[in-house]
């Protein structure tokens, strides 16, 4: 009898700060998209009307579309790139460790370092970039990367998939290192080549740590902000918006508050998805 | 980390946290400001010194704070039960958006007692009374013009420009000598909203652009797109540098500073940010007069100061305010930051040359406009703000942009 309880005991401190800072304020924020409010007086109960105008919205769609070409690019690129070096490197080379620490090193930074200084190397004149262009003779190629509308979405893109591949590297690295060797060695003695191995041992073995770096990666970016905030500010004219930058521009500068919380509702609706596959994955890991 | 490192972390943080409270506990006067930029952040110090001087008894805590993070807090300091005692604030729209909501404090009282109806020019209290009831004092202006190169301008034998065509042959002629005649910085949008005010104001007059900027009048109306058809000339006859939306205003004068460019629309406040070498060689003219017919106007975004109405310290918040509006509450302003003020008995050895000038031009100046961003709705120049960019990057299509302002007027109308 007591037993039962003990659990609930040590639970409930834990339980009590996550219903104030997290379940309240997420079921307060879903109601508040019901509300006109701008932060100041009382907020007005109007129905669905956020959600209608917001269906209506172009911001909103532009929005959405930079989610989705943001979450393609970082499947592609961070995810495949990430695995690549990850094999490479669990590999016996020289100076793997300082390749890795490398490669993982943009993780330490705060993304709005990585900002920073992925502006820096944008600047059309003087930029890292430009320079580098300029003088291997491709000066055709040079422009505003950050100010032309047709650009700076990857190039913000950019930015955040440099320090996204790190991440992932060393997630599959870990994952690899709980494949054991024993397995490779015989299919090494059953002369498998270097690409049946692969295919047949490796990447089913190490489908647990995929489906962890899948969804980190598609909930990485479609919670994007800080480097659209810190590059652009949604900048020039929305072409580089995305749904969480949106929101805060709403609700934060425009004081729609209202307005906001429904974009912020319909971001976590589609967030759930992925959380819930994450979570299924996870609790799948624990009970094998 | 373990328990005994963990109880001493926590021991430090109570203590700090009563220490805190324990001085906030103190009377003081709380003024919050947004004078973030090295020099006015040094004239408002040394500003709050003097009145500490002259008033022993009272301890001012000034609290400085950058303006975007600043337009933020003041909503939350506005509605709190603490909030500081007096803080600087924007003439125009923004300040009577807190005049409507009731959240600043009526200082008419103030405004007979020390006589600023006298004491400031009366295109102040249009600004200031909401009413009959005066809510905000009117502390320091500056004007905005065309900034130029001195040094450049004489090398080319060219002379301050009056006229538009006075000014496009002035804009030839650095073309062919290689140099950008604009250097601009968009990246965060109002400097080219510059343009739009300029443009507006030069061929529709204040009057039009008053109505324009407060909703009134359709943004696909004709005259709208007259300036549109103006400013699509200088952009497609490359009159801007390149790339100006990658750069911020600040960035942007990096053109300026190497002679790249020879000017640069911008309130006198770039004379505080180039270095002192360049500030020396800069020089302006007024925007140049498109149609003789149209009484002339200029944007004169005003700073000043209101209390809260739940301000602590109502009394001495408004000594503070009294003594902002006076003579030497203001010469700081005038004398280190070149800033233009409020109270018309300052003497005019405090100003430097430029100033002076700024003072003439104003003097011969018809009609006065705030800025963009400040006489109209903040959301709808934030939304409008946009369009603005989208038109820089692709001026042809000015009809089309003219209807995605008017959609966000009318998105504003409805609301």
């Amino acid at each position: 009898m007591k037993r039962k309880y003990i659990p609930w005991a040590f639970l409930s401190i834990p339980l009590t700060f996550y219903s104030i800072w997290v379940i309240g304020p997420t079921i307060y924020t879903m109601y508040l998209s019901l509300t006109e409010w701008d932060g100041m007086t009382a907020p007005e109960f109007q129905g669905i009307d956020n959600y209608l105008k917001l269906f209506n919205d172009p911001i909103f769609y532009t929005s959405l579309v930079n989610n989705i070409k943001w979450l393609v690019i970082f499947m592609a690129i961070p995810v495949v790139v990430g695995l690549f070096l990850a094999i490479l490197l669990s590999k016996e080379i020289k100076w793997a460790r300082g390749y890795k620490a490398a490669i993982y090193s943009p993780m330490i930074l705060a993304p709005v370092v990585i900002g920073l200084i992925w502006s820096w190397i944008y600047q059309p004149q003087g930029g890292l970039l430009n320079n580098t262009l300029t003088y291997i003779g491709l000066e055709g190629l040079t422009r505003g990367w950050l100010s032309n509308p047709n650009t700076a979405l990857y190039a913000v893109i950019g930015a955040a998939v440099w320090r996204h591949t790190g991440y992932v590297m060393l997630l599959f690295l870990s994952g690899l290192t709980a494949i054991s060797p024993t397995v490779i060695e015989a299919s090494r003695i059953d002369g498998a080549s270097a690409w049946q191995r692969f295919r047949y041992i490796i990447l089913p073995l190490l489908k647990p740590t995929t489906v962890i770096v899948i969804v980190i990666t598609m909930i990485q970016s479609l919670r994007a902000f800080d480097f659209v905030s810190m590059m652009t500010r949604g900048g020039p004219f929305n072409s580089t918006n995305v749904l969480a930058h949106y929101m805060y521009t709403e609700a934060f500068k425009n004081y729609n508050m209202g307005y906001g919380a429904s974009i912020a509702v319909v971001l976590f609706a589609i967030m759930f998805i992925f959380i819930v596959m994450y979570l299924r994955q996870i609790r799948k890991g624990e009970l094998e | 980390m373990n328990f005994k490192n963990l109880s001493l972390i926590v021991i430090t943080l109570l203590m700090v946290m009563v220490l805190s409270f324990s001085a906030a506990a103190q009377d003081t006067l709380v003024v919050n400001t947004y004078t973030s930029d090295p020099a006015p952040r040094k004239a408002m110090k040394e500003l709050v010194a003097q009145y500490e001087e002259m008033n022993p008894d009272v301890d001012v805590e000034l609290n400085i704070t950058a303006h975007e993070d600043f337009k933020q807090a003041i909503r939350v300091w506005l509605t709190s039960d603490n909030p500081p005692d007096v803080f600087s604030w924007f003439a125009g729209n923004r300040a009577g958006y807190f005049v409507d909501r009731g959240l600043v404090m009526d200082i008419t009282d103030v405004w007979e007692e020390e006589n600023f109806y006298e004491k400031f020019p009366k295109a102040f209290q249009s600004i200031s009374v909401y009413d009959g009831k005066a809510y905000f004092l009117p502390h320091n202006y500056y004007w905005w013009s065309v900034f130029y190169r001195e040094s450049i301008f004489e090398e080319y034998g060219l002379e301050e420009p009056q006229t538009w065509d006075e000014f496009l042959e002035v804009g030839e002629t650095l073309k062919e000598n290689g140099i950008t005649p604009f250097a601009i910085g968009t990246k965060f949008r109002w400097t080219a909203a510059a343009f739009f005010d300029y443009f507006d104001m030069r061929i529709n007059g204040a009057k039009f652009h008053k109505d324009l900027m407060a909703g009134k009048i359709p943004f696909t109306d004709d005259r709208v797109a007259d300036v549109f058809e103006k400013w699509k000339y200088l952009i497609e006859n490359d009159y801007f540098i390149e790339n100006a939306a990658a750069y911020s205003w600040q960035e942007a004068l990096q053109f300026l500073n190497s002679g790249d460019a020879a000017m640069y629309l911008m309130g006198q406040f770039i004379l505080d940010a180039t270095s002192e070498e360049v500030s020396k060689d800069l020089d302006f003219f007024r925007f140049p007069i498109i149609d003789k017919e149209v009484p002339v106007a200029e944007d004169l975004p005003t700073d000043g100061f209101m209390i809260p109405k739940k301000a602590p310290h109502p009394e001495l918040a408004k000594d503070f305010i009294a003594f902002l509006g006076s003579v030497e509450g203001q010469r700081l302003f005038a004398e280190d930051l070149g800033r233009l003020v409020t109270n018309k008995n300052m003497d005019a050895e405090v100003y430097d040359g430029l100033t002076l000038k700024g003072r003439e031009m104003i003097d011969n100046t018809d009609e006065l406009a705030q800025f963009y961003d400040r006489d109209m709705d903040p959301e709808l120049a934030d939304k409008t703000m946009d369009s603005l960019m989208a038109f820089w990057y692709a001026p042809e299509n000015y009809r089309n942009i003219m209807e995605e302002m008017e959609a966000h007027r009318q998105n504003f109308i409805n609301d």
